[in-house]
Order: structure tokens, then C-alpha cells, then sequence
């Protein structure tokens, strides 16, 4: 059974394209369209990773972030962060609460799969 | 754009010329709104049409992905059946083909970072939305405070309010979320 991951944008088409590449690789994908939605899955669920946007209504990649750390199962678990954010401030709120990693926008698919490869070793 | 309705003993204070000019304003206000809608209108318009074609992008780039993998099964099976036969000349024109299908895949990489673009401006679009309704936000502030301040006050004053009006507008202007002019791989940190 390959790994699971939980992907979190309010963007349809970039949900799609992160399915295709991470189900291309063997993992089983899980989609959120945004933060609320992420986090009452990842209760019902325990996911080898989760890949978030930040800019999403309802609730936001960094406020998910910091609700998924405070559940026991998600301390230690890899979160990505995958936005068109990458001004330093952002960057510093992600790593303060928890991140593992920060990916701007646009991804390359080649180098995702590298990527959460390395963190869910 | 003062929404504001004159209650009645106000109405019956005011003077012809002052109707009027409330008559006038009320005009304006609804052009001034119709305008800023117009735009907001348009900017959604841009936003689906983009979405649309993301949309129809991404089902013929998974169609293409799927005849790019056939195709490349397909030539290895043929090679392997080749093999047996020893066929030199067979065989150097179906390593090229494995050549140019191996290529494919990797142009249909290149494809799935730049059909992102639509995301961008998406967000790009959404930021700008909020910006015409700061302006108009602002606008109305301005206008607020014309029509409830005596003329000659508002005379002198006029400058410093439209300035704190822009001032009030400026600090609540967002972040811009997409920094890129480019659609190019976004560099990776791990923390």
C-alpha cells in the first residue's frame, strides 16, 4: 500500500495537476479544498503527509498548520507548504509554527516527488 | 456614495439648491457603484475564462500523457520482438523512437509547471479585486465626509481628509501573494 498524502488548494486545477503527479509515483491522494476541509479529514485520518496552500477561504494553509501540530498524530508528521507566497516573513510564520518545508508555486513535478521522497523517509 | 436617506424633518430643512445637489450626488453614487461593479464583472470574466482553459488544458495534457505512455509500452514490446529477430536496422530506429518518447515525458513535465499560470492569476486577479474595493471603500470615505461637513469647513479640510482617506487605504492594503513574472519552477526550502 503506498504512502498516503493529504493535499490542501482551493485551486481545482491545482489539485488535479498534484494528484496526477503524486498518483503517477504510487501514492494514495486525499484532497481538501481548503483548510477547514483538510483538518476534518486529517481527524478522521491519520496521513504519512500533508502538502497545503496558504491562501484559501475559511481557513488558511498557516492556521491549519498550527491546528494540525496541536493534534497528537500530525507532531511530527512532514507538512509542506506549497504556495505563490515567498516573501521571508511568511516563510518565518511556516517554519515558527511547524513547517517542514516550504515549496513556492509553480511546482515542478520532477522535483515534488524528490522532495516528499526525502521528508517521508 | 453616501447611502444615507434625509430624514423627513431633515428633508424639509434643506433647500432647493441643496435637493439638488443631493439629487445629483445620488447619481453619481450609482454610476460611481455601476462602474466599480463593471470592473469586478470584468476581472470574474478574466478569472473563468482562465479557469476554462486550465480546465480544458489539463484534460487534453492527460490525454496526450496517456498516448505518450501507450506509445512508449508499445515500442518496447516491439523491441523486445526485434531482439529475437536481430534486425540492426530495426532496432537503431526503435531506440530513437525510445529517444523522442523519453523526451516527450519530460516536455509534458515542463508543461504541467507552466499550466500553473493559472493559478497565479487567479490569486493575481483576487488581489486586485480587493484593491478596487479599497479604492471605492476610499472614494466613499471621501464622499461621507463631504456631504456631512459644512462646505466651508470641508473647503478647508478637503486635502488633509482625501489624504487620510488614502493614508486609511494604503495601510489596509494586502500583500501581494504572487511575486513571479515568470511561470518557472518556485524555488524549495526545508527547515
Amino acid at each position: 500500500m503506498g504512502k498516503t498524502i493529504l493535499t490542501v488548494d482551493d485551486s481545482v486545477s491545482i489539485r488535479q495537476m498534484i494528484s496526477f503527479t503524486l498518483k503517477g509515483a504510487g501514492y494514495e491522494v486525499t484532497e481538501a479544498v481548503d483548510g477547514q476541509d483538510a483538518l476534518d479529514k486529517a481527524q478522521r485520518e491519520t496521513f504519512n503527509l500533508v502538502l497545503t496552500d496558504i491562501n484559501m477561504p475559511r481557513m488558511d494553509g498557516l492556521k491549519l498548520l498550527e491546528k494540525l501540530r496541536g493534534l497528537t498524530p500530525y507532531k511530527t508528521i512532514p507538512i509542506l507548504m506549497l504556495t505563490t507566497e515567498s516573501c521571508s516573513e511568511m516563510k518565518a510564520r511556516g517554519r515558527d509554527a511547524g513547517a517542514t518545508g516550504w515549496l513556492v508555486k509553480p511546482f515542478n513535478p520532477k522535483s515534488l516527488l524528490e522532495i516528499i521522497s526525502q521528508v517521508t523517509k | 456614495m453616501t447611502d444615507k436617506a434625509p430624514e423627513n424633518d431633515e428633508l424639509s430643512l434643506h433647500s432647493g439648491t441643496e435637493l439638488e445637489t443631493d439629487v445629483n450626488n445620488r447619481i453619481y453614487n450609482v454610476a460611481v457603484d455601476e462602474y466599480f461593479l463593471n470592473i469586478k464583472s470584468e476581472l470574474n470574466q478574466i478569472d473563468r475564462l482562465v479557469n476554462d482553459a486550465v480546465t480544458h488544458l489539463m484534460i487534453n495534457f492527460e490525454y496526450i500523457n496517456e498516448l505518450s505512455k501507450s506509445q512508449h509500452e508499445a515500442i518496447l514490446d516491439i523491441k523486445k520482438l526485434s531482439a529475437s529477430r536481430n534486425n540492426k536496422s530495426v532496432l537503431e530506429l526503435l531506440n530513437k523512437q525510445i529517444v523522442i518518447t523519453d523526451k516527450n515525458e519530460q516536455e509534458l513535465q515542463s508543461v504541467l509547471t507552466a499550466l500553473q499560470f493559472g493559478d497565479l492569476v487567479s490569486q493575481l486577479l483576487a488581489h486586485t479585486t480587493k484593491q478596487i474595493d479599497t479604492l471605492k471603500n476610499t472614494l466613499q470615505h471621501i464622499d461621507y465626509i463631504r456631504n456631512t461637513s459644512d462646505s466651508e469647513k470641508y473647503k478647508q479640510g478637503n486635502n488633509n481628509e482625501i489624504s487620510m482617506a488614502v493614508q486609511l487605504a494604503v495601510t489596509k492594503k494586502t500583500n501581494k501573494p504572487v511575486v513571479q513574472h515568470e511561470v518557472q519552477k518556485g524555488e524549495i526550502e526545508l527547515f
